[in-house]
């Protein structure tokens, strides 16, 4: 039971770290593929995934 | 465990005799030791010591009777020596008016003396007769022998049921004695009290799969029932192993968050202040300057601070790779609102914000940003500040968690394997003792489990001061 927890003690570490190496992150982000380089020249053509987001007006 | 000791020897050496009741042939192992023997045909308990074996009693057996599970005369070996069955007892109490019984074997080394082998529900003690007294009266709640602490397990009136073979005492059936058991895992130590004398033994738990091998007995065992009063833990040597790997690899853990908060570059790589007039009536959306991320795929930190009281701005965001038209896009919303009420005042929502973009290559990027908001919050400021590799302290959050749960998880079943032991004892939960003292089984369990724990954090600790 030990070299069973030990070795997943350092599949752990070594997870985390390769997480950490690489930047990982909780959040989801979403990715696009060939925005074109005229967006720079118009930046109003370009559609954003969350262009229709419902916006929360909070407060009391 | 175990009836008074053996008798002195004097009567003249019984090799091979006839019962004087059935006619059976009967043999003694044990020569001149032998005190009573017993015909398994006729169930007669004979005198040993008298040259015309004397009928002292005869019980009756009841159908159905099993038969030893060693059967006399097999010879094995018990630490080191040589030892062979020669006696077979039942001792039955009754609780609650449930009967139950436990098997003694007698066992005879001509140069060793006697030992027992005790089986109760397929759990097995090697039992010696104790040569010093423990520490502590009779019923005492703990005892000390040897340096260790044995803790009152159950007191109870056993009586012999069923006898085999022969004794270096006076056996008979329907003998009733006061055992008490301390136990301090895998040990115990029983005291048997028969009128003004008292016998103290020593037992040791061994496993059914130990004693076929010691005797070379076949097939296998009977498997062991329930959690017995000195059964050690299985899990006792791992709880103290797991818990002194899980420090060690929190500290690892320690030096690679220390490592990574030390190497991560942290870099600002950009960093703006703007205004929106909600009002306005031209395109909101716009591109930032280009700048650099520079070393190894890694996050992307991305914060926004906005001056907004009592309103909102969301902002439309994509990193986008100048080189490769690759990329990410997410949306954040900043807004925060306070005021007062019959509850006082009140805040929600935060000026700041911030977002993490996970595993971002190096290149030439820039930020695509469209704001939004209600149109009559009039103009806005807000800031974006973008850092490069920055270390992500949920990760290590998670792997602490990781390497802790199957150390609590350990630890947990070897708490609930001594509740299951104690809830057993005349002095536990499920007893239901008359004795206004008892200590509750489950707080007996929980203390020494604690005390357990306890113990090997301190060990953990030694371990880190080393």
């Amino acid at each position: 039971m030990r070299n069973a927890f030990l070795i997943y003690g350092i599949a752990i570490l070594s997870a985390v770290a390769f997480a950490e190496y690489r930047g990982w992150s909780l959040n989801r982000v979403d990715e696009v593929l060939n925005v074109p380089k005229s967006v720079r020249d118009n930046p109003g053509s370009y559609r954003s995934v969350y262009g229709y987001y419902h916006h929360y007006t909070g407060g009391k | 465990m175990t009836s008074s000791g053996p008798t002195p020897a004097g009567a003249p050496q019984v090799k091979a005799l006839n019962c004087p009741s059935c006619g059976a042939p009967l043999t003694l192992r044990s020569f001149s030791q032998a005190v009573t023997v017993v015909c398994d045909s006729c169930h007669s308990i004979l005198d040993a010591q008298d040259p015309r074996l004397k009928l002292l009693q005869t019980f009756n057996v009841e159908t159905g009777e099993h038969p030893p599970l060693i059967p006399l005369g097999t010879r094995g070996t018990i630490r080191g020596a040589p030892y062979e069955v020669i006696g077979f007892q039942r001792r039955t109490i009754q609780v609650d008016g449930t009967f139950y019984s436990w098997h003694e074997y007698l066992l005879f080394n001509p140069f060793k003396g006697f030992r027992y082998l005790t089986e109760y529900n397929g759990h097995w003690n090697d039992v010696s007769v104790l040569r010093s007294l423990p520490l502590g009266a009779p019923g005492a709640r703990t005892l000390n022998y040897l340096g260790g602490t044995y803790r009152l397990f159950q007191t109870c009136e056993a009586e012999t049921s069923y006898v085999l073979g022969e004794f270096p005492w006076q056996v008979r059936v329907g003998e009733s004695a006061e055992v008490s058991d301390y136990v301090s895992p895998p040990r115990v130590i029983s005291s048997e009290k028969t009128g003004n004398e008292i016998t103290w033994s020593m037992g040791e738990y061994i496993t059914g799969r130990d004693v076929w091998k010691a005797f070379k007995l076949a097939g296998d065992p009977p498997q062991a029932i329930g959690v017995y009063e000195n059964q050690p833990s299985p899990l006792i040597g791992h709880v103290k192993a797991v818990w002194k790997l899980c420090a060690a690899l929190l500290v690892a853990l320690v030096v690679l968050i220390i490592g990574f908060y030390s190497t991560a570059q942290n870099q600002q790589v950009f960093s703006q202040s703007y205004s929106f007039n909600t009002n306005g009536k031209t395109e909101a959306s716009f591109v930032t300057d280009v700048f650099e991320l520079k070393g190894h795929t890694s996050d992307v930190e991305l914060s926004t601070h906005a001056s907004v009281n009592n309103n909102w701005i969301y902002l439309n965001y994509a990193l986008i790779n100048e080189d490769t038209g690759h990329a990410y896009d997410f949306g954040r919303e900043v807004s925060y609102y306070s005021g007062y009420d019959s509850d006082g005042s009140w805040t929600e929502g935060s000026q700041n914000d911030s977002v993490t973009i996970p595993s971002v290559p190096p290149g030439r990027y820039y930020l695509r940003v469209e704001p939004e908001s209600d149109y009559y919050h009039g103009t806005l400021y807000y800031s974006i500040t973008v850092h490069r590799d920055v270390p992500q302290f949920s990760f290590f959050g998670i792997a602490a968690l990781a390497i802790l749960i199957p150390a609590g998880v350990i630890t947990w079943k070897f708490m609930n394997f001594e509740h299951l032991r104690w809830a057993e004892s005349d002095y536990g939960d499920s007893s239901g003792g008359s004795d206004d003292n008892n200590t509750p089984g489950t707080a007996a369990a929980i203390a020494g489990g604690i005390g357990t724990v306890a113990a090997l954090i301190e060990d953990v600790v030694d371990l880190t001061d080393e």
